[in-house]
């Protein structure tokens, strides 16, 4: 029995739209609220009948690692997820281009950041205040 | 830094399409703190005389508090201008993300000036404002205008706030939609921005807000959370809104039934359980709000299926429903829609379409000269091409009624008088005062016209809960002065925050000041806050006075107020023209005001006011 790299499972049924994980995430990943910087989305669609969080895949297959010309995303040798090593990073800005999720942002210092599951304890999966992002670890039952 | 505010205003000027930022004055923040007190201090000062509210001269401003923007629960955003509907001052609060992109955006305040020649949208994106041509966009609903607006800027993050046809046709009623279930829905503010050409601002800000102290905001950020949860009212409100309170104001008989003739209506197919089965999908909640009061869902049975739809409020769902006879949620929440999507303001809406139909049942509206469009209680039928003809202006009908019911009465001479229920101009909100006297007095002072969000009296005297350790005398008409004023200075001091006020059901003021000491690094004892919502409460009344809408005539009851209420526990009370005097001579004096409710000079330096000219 194999198990996949933890991820974040947004129960998008769940979500209120608060954001009050963007606020934690913003804060503890940039240093201040501002949503629009955290390294999570809320998508709002038809009116607010929905909001769907749009959080990091930590994809297996990940564009950002492959794009990246600088070798700064490197898979983690802990969690297994992508992380971005900050001093590599050039601020090219590519792995942000062709994130599928659009979910890697620019940091204060121009460079590129993304969801590092807070080292495994995810602030914004703490934060929620409904549920509606939990912290997974799937069985994979295909091998 | 920047401790969680800018100490920066933006002032975009439409007539000249010029932009300016100015540091908002040290004393100034001293004394007004923020949100509604730094936005009052801002209307008195920038107009200097009595204004047109649809004038050149009107400034428009939308403010946010020192907190909003920040993890501090339940912050909100204001609008303030004068107002088209009352002739004064209006504040209008907004819940939503739009007041937290003001933040992000590095202002405290956006504020409005003059007058565009063309339709244009005010567009910022961090420092990079513009002026846009809105011409593509007028005649479009709120949500249509939303969408367009967006796809045309290829973001559809921006934070919009936008008028309908309601707002660009100037209907003293007309609200300001921001996104999509949030208003800033009284008193008109749709109607100044229609006024100044400005169909929509669309913001979106990349600044990052901090706080001066995080480990101990933190704190108390857990604290108000801790409150929130342990209050019984915010957990009603968190598991049905405030549907609920149909069942309280029905059984108290304070109820707005058949345009306020009667004081109950069984609710049972209007209140939460009824819109949870026919409406409801999933709570929704404003910007770090653990309360989650909004219940959006689609109406999927029916005539009006596949409308989406948030919660009927309390307020809506009794003017727009008991208040017009109307039994299913289903076409009050269709009414409702077509209100924000035309940018009516729903209460305000409901009591007009209500007038309408105690003037037709009365014989002085007649259905000729109405192109047959006869609204009857107990029926929407031809309401929602009333409401229409009233955003457009269009008809005999839908140009006298879209004067608001103070206005639409005046035209049709003194007999209607009997059916306009407002203060000053202003409907009055879903509680009916014939049995709760304090609330009446409440209507009567409020700073924009009959408001219930400014004192709401009726905790103490219908609620059960004691005012100052003592309990209230339903039905007495002495002893609410004090009530009412301490209510109003609270209510002004912490809407410096721009709290929302169910927020304030659970959250304490020591919490309130220790969030706001803990943030900004600025020191805020009960005191100062007490004393800063006494000296806008004072500012606004000045303003008010300048705009001539002060006065023993004007600070009345509606006049069906002054016949017996026929239902409820509070059957057979009535107000009398001695009871308001009596009522407002005991308010002047709690107030330290003269005869005349005109604050004293003492009184204003008792409270630091400077009237002085500072443009």
């Amino acid at each position: 029995m194999k198990l996949n790299t933890p991820r974040i499972r947004a129960n998008f049924d769940l979500c209120t739209g608060c954001d009050i994980c963007r606020l934690e995430c913003s804060l503890h990943k940039q240093g201040g609220y501002n949503p629009r910087r955290a390294l999570l989305r809320l998508e709002s669609k038809n009116q607010g009948l929905t909001v769907f969080p749009v959080v990091c895949h930590q994809c297996d297959n990940a564009y950002c690692l492959q794009v990246c010309p600088h070798g700064a995303i490197e898979r983690d040798s802990t969690l297994g997820i992508p992380l971005i090593d900050k001093n590599k990073c050039r601020n090219c800005g590519l792995c942000i281009s062709y994130c599928p999720l659009q979910v890697i942002t620019t940091g204060n210092e121009g460079q590129a950041i993304k969801c590092d599951l807070c080292g495994g304890e995810p602030r914004c999966v703490e934060a929620c205040p409904v549920g509606a992002l939990t912290l997974v670890q799937e069985v994979n039952l295909n091998e | 830094m920047n401790n969680c505010r800018w100490g920066k205003v933006l002032i975009a000027d439409l007539t000249n399409q010029k932009f300016d930022e100015q540091d908002v004055p040290s004393d100034v923040q001293e004394k007004y703190i923020g949100g509604k007190g730094l936005a009052s201090w801002y209307l008195y000062h920038l107009t200097g005389e009595k204004v047109d509210p649809l004038g050149s001269k009107t400034p428009l401003i939308f403010a946010a508090g020192p907190l909003t923007g920040t993890m501090a629960p339940a912050m909100r955003g204001v609008a303030v201008s004068a107002s088209p509907l009352t002739g004064g001052f209006v504040d209008s609060y907004f819940g939503g993300n739009f007041a937290q992109e003001i933040k992000y955006c590095g202002y405290d305040a956006i504020i409005f000036t003059g007058q565009s020649e063309s339709p244009v949208c005010l567009v910022v994106e961090d420092n990079e404002i513009k002026f846009m041509p809105a011409d593509n966009y007028m005649g479009l609903d709120t949500f249509e205008t939303n969408h367009r607006l967006k796809e045309d800027l290829g973001d559809d993050t921006y934070r919009v706030a936008c008028i309908g046809p309601a707002g660009e046709k100037e209907v003293p009623f007309a609200l300001v939609s921001c996104e999509y279930n949030r208003h800033a829905g009284r008193g008109g503010i749709g109607a100044v921005m229609g006024s100044k050409n400005l169909k929509a601002v669309a913001l979106k800000g990349n600044e990052l807000l901090a706080v001066e102290n995080q480990h101990l905001f933190d704190q108390y950020v857990n604290q108000a959370r801790q409150e929130l949860a342990d209050s019984e009212a915010v957990q009603e409100l968190t598991s049905c809104g405030t549907a609920a309170t149909l069942y309280f104001s029905n059984e108290s008989g304070l109820l707005p039934v058949y345009n306020y003739q009667r004081g109950t209506f069984n609710p049972e197919t209007l209140a939460h359980e009824a819109q949870s089965q026919e409406i409801w999908l999933r709570d929704a909640a404003c910007h770090s709000c653990p309360i989650r009061c909004s219940k959006v869902g689609v109406i999927r049975r029916g005539k009006r299926r596949g409308t989406v739809s948030d919660i009927v409020e309390y307020e809506t769902a009794a003017l727009m429903g008991t208040n017009l006879g109307i039994q299913d949620i289903r076409e009050v929440a269709y009414l409702l829609y077509k209100c924000d999507a035309l940018g009516l303001d729903g209460m305000s809406g409901g009591s007009v379409i209500g007038f309408a139909m105690d003037c037709f049942a009365n014989g002085i509206l007649d259905p000729v000269d109405c192109d047959g469009l006869e609204v009857k209680f107990g029926s929407s039928q031809n309401v929602p091409e009333v409401l229409e003809q009233i955003a457009y202006r269009r008809g005999y009908l839908g140009e006298l009624l879209s004067k608001g019911v103070a206005g639409a009465a005046q035209s049709l001479g003194n007999e209607a008088q009997e059916y306009a229920l407002h203060v000053k101009g202003m409907e009055i909100p879903a509680f009916s005062p014939r049995g709760a006297p304090g609330m009446a007095l409440a209507y009567l002072t409020a700073d924009r016209g009959a408001c219930h969000q400014r004192a709401f009296p009726i905790a103490y005297e219908v609620g059960g809960e004691p005012f100052e350790g003592e309990y209230l005398e339903r039905l007495a008409i002495r002893g609410k002065a004090r009530a009412v004023v301490k209510d109003q200075n609270y209510i002004a001091a912490t809407d410096t925050l721009v709290k929302c006020d169910f927020g304030s059901f659970g959250i304490s003021g020591d919490t309130y000041r220790k969030l706001y000491e803990t943030a900004t690094g600025d020191k805020l004892d009960e005191e100062r806050l007490l004393r800063t919502g006494e000296r806008i409460w004072n500012l606004t009344r000045l303003f008010n006075i300048r705009q001539g809408i002060i006065s023993r005539e004007t600070e009345r009851l509606p006049r069906r107020l002054y016949s017996p209420l026929p239902d409820g526990p509070a059957a057979g009370h009535s107000f009398s023209r001695e009871d308001e005097e009596i009522m407002l001579d005991e308010y002047y004096q709690v107030r330290g005001w003269n005869a005349e409710g005109v604050p004293t000079s003492e009184k204003l330096s008792q409270l630091e006011i400077n009237l002085e000219r500072r443009w």
